[in-house]
């Protein structure tokens, strides 16, 4: 494997990198950590002219609280930088949890979160939590910028809504007043493996009492997926053993995952079960963590 | 009889622990020479294929390129383990065989044009049917690989010693299983590579390896050359485990590169192409039948074997016998029936793997010897101490046992482990199980028919006797080779491992030494080392007696001092006595050299599996699976060893803590997978999962040693190397089984299958 010949531009702002993708076009694309990209051109599965990167762009690093927003994470944030932030593991420990559990220490110190959701694969960690948590993402271009649910971002496998010359700048993640948040990565050990299927859940619970509660799911479908039908079954709910049992068989019941080197489509399905039960247990229980 | 030793039995620290520490260690792949070129080795895309034509014009015009060979450029004689056997070229001719199968090369001034002049190769080919399965590949009107292999059979054994059928018509019991072996794959952590040197008719190669003769004599052999006039360096190395113990594409094509470009050629592999070049653990079919007395005493064993070889015989010929010969070691039984065969298939051949051949059939026969134990509603422990090997017994297929500890080693693991209590109180979910292993201390024949000796060493004390150097042919892959034969040296010669240098593994300046495999080492190599000692011992103290006029007798030298036996006055060091001896006679150097007792029967294969000695383990597991994910958390292992006298002991719990994680991940994780095509999907560790350290267990390990040393090796030492990998599949197996009711028939025994093996049961459950 040899890594192909490429034009590499250090973009000093958002807006310079934004027209340099507009002019350079499809065989442009931008590179942060490059722990995809780089791995893909290598194997020959990307073949770009150009990469763009942006790294030296340091105010898209930060991890702040602001009040109005809520957590807004800068899309360069690091994982490492994700699972040691002070402001992440005060309000939501769930996304340094799922940081902490992803890949391996090298790729965690360079890949970064807004990598992570661009590169919209199905079995990305922190999709299904940043979902579950109702987190919004920033686009921008050099001319201005529009915002939208994570959820809405993705559209297949390595898919999504995003253009050619935007550039995913922020993360927020508005105050919900969920009670507790968790993911699950099941991996086939304990570390540096991808997600066989991922379930995270956001709860905001009143004693036993379930006030809200939304679900999402990796690594079952083309997409990251939410699923409604647990949801629903869920709300203003008492919470009981057979119930979250119940809420599993929905889950397993409602996703579409395929067979593949890491498992078939019938663990997998069974896995959701075990792990939407046991994964609502944990966020009801211990809050987020 | 314990002796008291000065330097063996210590945890001395590895003579090359600093230089690798620091990152002064220079590996092949880290050398640079003048002038030097990079080639590369274009594969096939195809399992199976007709080869119509290569045109090579466009990449030789690409400027930077230095050479393109093909077949032919380079001699078409075939290679392989055995002159029956030889099936492989340099280059393919008419076809290829696999997916990854060579093709060309390509030898340029940097890796870019590399890597540009090998897309610019137009090969043709016409696609062929192909087959990847061992029992499709032996079906009539199958694909046919090689011509002279008639129905894809690579190699086919059939031993019968006593009467198995009379033994099972009179058995208690019998009972038959049948189990499956995955492929997988050493993956060491330094990629192979090789760089040739031809300089004035004489070719150098820097290599990877872990035998440089072998590298030195299949080399000459292909080229044509004396074997004088190649010499073969093994550099600093990482790791091995069996899958560099022949020559690959890098050393044959960078030979021939080299002497059509006249500068030195740097080849490697990257992770994909080592995957693709494979020579790792075969996939095998095992069917096992044993029959059992009232009391659990096996009578009789049947082990009915297939194995795919895929498309090269590689080592594999040797792992095909190494299979059924092994069985027998650990259990003392007389009849025993072995019938095996090795196809092809269209996939990357198979070879040597830690342990080769033996893990997967102890796995099933661990795993069976398990169920016959419950169908006798006996405690499996127990079975196996009824039927364990005792010393000085010789094996149905005659290999002769010297010392043996196998109903030690299953007596301390019981007590270390808690058996008993916990069979009895373990909660459901967890679970324990036992196996055992037992491998040779180095194979009693060389690795190619020659009657050289197994090992050989010499000494040279330096001038002012400050310093000793020892050269040998023994190879250390990081396994601390170096280190336990400098201890060796030392004890041996009376003097200090501090002051202990070596030169090894280099065929110019290094006595022959077959090299790192069969875990022949450090007895075969210790053997000669201490000789070599000895010798050097023997002249420093008649030089000793000269200068201090004393008796000879009385003398003794040990830690670099001479002292007398009856007067403690009268003293002298090594360095003082070695330069006078060096000023009186020359040089102060010893040599030792080793060969095996005639070994084993005359059937045919009997000599595959002897050896001078033998070592045995036993391993006890415990673990926690979850019942609704099947996953396997192995929380604790005891292992127990009867490795002999140990050298290093901290070198030997590197060994054993080594083989448990590769037994680990072969046990639930590994697995090479391939496409429909026959390309592999996962050459790459993020989805050919080895463990990480978080997946390792807690282990504890211990030593057992019997009243008598074992008579055949230097200071009675044995193996560890690969006799430690052994057992954990079979182990793990029995402990989840313990754990949940349930067996998985087939490694790896994945989180998936023991989910699926849950679910079935429950199924059948509710049924009945
Ligand atoms: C060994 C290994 C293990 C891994 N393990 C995991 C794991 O456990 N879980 C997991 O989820 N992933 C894992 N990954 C995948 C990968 O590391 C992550 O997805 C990582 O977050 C990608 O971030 P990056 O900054 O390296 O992205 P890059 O490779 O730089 O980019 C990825 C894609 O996103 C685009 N992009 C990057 N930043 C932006 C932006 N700000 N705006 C718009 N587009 C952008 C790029 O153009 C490219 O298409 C692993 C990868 C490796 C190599």
């Amino acid at each position: 494997m040899y890594l192909p010949d490429f034009d590499y531009h250090a973009a000093a702002s958002v807006e310079e990198a934004s027209n340099l993708l507009g002019s350079l076009g499809t065989e442009a694309k931008l590179i942060a950590g490059g722990t995809d990209v780089m791995r893909m051109m290598k194997e020959g599965t990307l073949a770009l002219k150009s990469l763009i990167s942006i790294t030296r762009v340091k105010d898209l690093k930060s991890i702040t609280h602001d009040q109005e927003k809520g957590v807004v994470i800068g899309a360069l944030a690091t994982h490492n930088e994700v699972m040691l932030s002070p402001v992440l593991q005060e309000k939501y420990m769930s996304v340094c949890e799922t940081a902490h559990h992803m890949a391996n220490n090298q790729i965690r110190n360079i890949g970064t979160i807004g990598g992570n959701i661009a590169n919209a694969v199905p079995s990305a960690d922190f999709l299904p939590i940043l979902i579950a948590l109702g987190a919004e993402i920033t686009l921008q271009t050099s001319s201005g910028s529009r915002s939208m649910p994570l959820e809405d971002f993705f559209v297949g496998p390595r898919q999504s809504v995003i253009k050619q010359d935007e550039i995913l700048t922020e993360i927020i993640i508005p105050e919900k007043g969920f009670s507790g948040s968790n993911y699950h990565k099941f991996g086939l050990r304990r570390s540096g493996a991808l997600a066989v299927v991922g379930v995270a859940v956001a709860v905001t619970m009143e004693d036993n009492l379930c006030k809200d509660v939304r679900i999402a799911l990796g690594a079952v479908a083309p997409t990251p997926v939410r699923v409604p039908e647990v949801e629903e079954l869920l709300r203003g709910r008492e919470i009981s053993a057979a119930l979250l049992e119940e809420a599993g068989q929905v889950a397993a019941a409602n996703c579409r995952p395929i067979d593949d080197i890491r498992g078939s489509k019938e663990y997998r399905q069974d896995m959701v079960r075990v792990f939407t039960r046991r994964t609502l247990r944990k966020a009801i229980d211990a809050g987020h963590v | 009889m314990k002796e008291q030793h000065s330097v063996i039995g210590k945890s001395v620290p590895k003579i090359d622990g600093r230089v690798k520490v620091t990152g002064q260690a220079k590996y092949t792949g880290d050398l640079k020479l003048s002038n030097m070129l990079v080639g590369k080795i274009l594969t096939s895309p195809h399992a199976h294929a007709k080869i119509l034509n290569i045109d090579t014009s466009q990449a030789e015009q690409l400027p930077g390129v230095k050479a393109v060979i093909t077949h032919k450029d380079v001699p078409d004689l075939k290679y392989g383990i055995s002159p029956a056997r030889w099936d492989e070229n340099i280059f393919c001719i008419d076809k290829v065989l696999f997916v990854g199968d060579k093709v060309a090369a390509v030898a340029a001034i940097d890796e870019e044009i590399v890597y540009k002049a090998l897309a610019l190769i137009k090969v043709d080919y016409e696609e062929l049917p192909a087959v990847f399965d061992p029992l499709e590949a032996l079906e009539e009107g199958a694909p046919l690989l090689h011509e002279s292999f008639a129905g894809n059979v690579n190699t086919e054994i059939h031993q019968n010693f006593g009467d198995v059928e009379k033994a099972f018509s009179e058995a208690y019991h019998v009972r038959t299983d049948q189990f499956v072996g995955q492929r997988t794959y050493q993956c060491p952590i330094e990629p192979h590579s090789a760089i040739s040197v031809w300089e004035g008719g004489k070719l150098t190669v820097y290599s990877s390896t872990q035998s440089p003769h072998y590298f030195q004599y299949y080399i000459a052999r292909q080229f044509g050359l004396k074997m004088g006039d190649v010499r073969v360096i093994k550099p600093y190395m990482g790791g091995g485990f069996g899958g560099k113990l022949e020559p690959t594409g890098l050393e044959f094509a960078g030979a021939a590169l080299a002497m059509k470009t006249g500068r030195p050629v740097k080849m490697f592999y990257d992770r994909h192409e080592m995957f693709a070049h494979n020579r790792g653990r075969h996939k095998q079919i095992m069917k096992i039948t044993t029959g059992v007395d009232k009391n659990g005493k096996i009578i009789g064993v049947h082990a009915d074997f297939i194995m795919d070889g895929g498309a090269y015989t590689s080592l594999g010929v040797a792992t095909a016998y190494y299979a059924g010969a092994m069985l027998p070691l650990t259990y003392e039984y007389e009849n025993y029936k072995f019938d095996m065969i090795r196809a092809y298939t269209n996939l990357p051949a198979c070879g040597a793997q830690r342990g080769h051949g033996h893990p997967q059939p102890r796995y099933a026969f661990e795993c069976h010897l398990d169920m016959v134990a419950e169908d006798l509603g006996m405690d499996p422990l127990e079975l196996r101490m009824r039927n364990a090997r005792q010393p000085n017994t010789i094996t149905p297929n005659d290999f002769k046992i010297n010392s043996c500890e196998m109903e030690a080693c299953l007596e301390k693991a019981k007590e270390l482990s808690g058996w008993q209590e916990k069979k009895e109180s373990l909660p459901s979910g967890k679970g324990i199980g036992v196996a055992v292993g037992s491998f040779v201390s180095g194979a009693g024949y060389p690795i190619y028919r020659t009657n050289l000796p197994q090992a050989s060493a010499v000494i040279k004390v330096n001038e002012d006797g400050t310093s000793a150097t020892l050269y040998t042919g023994a190879v250390d892959i990081g396994q601390g080779s170096d280190t336990v034969l400098c201890q060796m040296a030392a004890e041996a010669m009376g003097f200090t491992y501090e002051q202990m240098k070596i030169v090894a593994a280099d065929t110019e300046t290094t006595p022959h030494d077959f090299g790192a495999y069969a875990s022949r080492q450090t007895l075969m190599s210790g053997a000669a080392v201490k000789q070599a000692g000895e010798e050097v011992y023997q002249q420093l103290l008649e030089m000793a007696s000269m200068m201090l006029k004393t008796d000879f007798r009385d003398l003794v030298c040990c830690l670099g001092m001479i002292s007398s036996k009856t007067n403690p006055e009268v003293t002298i060091t090594f360095a003082e006595v070695a330069r006078e001896f060096f000023v009186r006679k020359g040089p102060l150097v010893g040599k030792g050299s080793y060969t095996p007792p005639k070994l084993g029967g005359t059937f045919k294969g009997a000599p595959v599996g002897t050896s001078p000695a033998y070592s045995f383990c036993a391993q006890v597991s415990q673990v926690d699976i979850d019942e609704e994910t099947g996953e396997i958390n192995v929380e604790e292992v005891w292992d127990v060893h009867d490795c002999g006298t140990v050298i290093n002991p901290s070198l030997v719990q590197a060994q054993v803590h080594g083989a448990l994680f590769m037994g680990v991940g072969e046990a639930v994780w590994e697995e090479v997978l391939f496409d429909d095509k026959g390309k592999i999907v996962n050459a790459n560790l993020g989805e050919y999962r080895l463990p990480t350290a978080l997946d390792m267990p807690k282990v504890t390990t211990d030593l057992v040693f019997g009243d008598e040393l074992e008579p055949a090796g230097p200071w009675g030492v044995k193996e560890v190397g690969e006799g430690a990998t052994i057992p954990t599949m079979g182990c793990y197996s029995n402990a989840i089984y313990d754990a949940m009711g349930v067996r998985v028939y087939s490694l790896p025994l994945s989180y998936e299958k023991v989910w699926r093996a849950l679910k079935e049961k429950r199924e059948q459950e509710q049924q009945g």
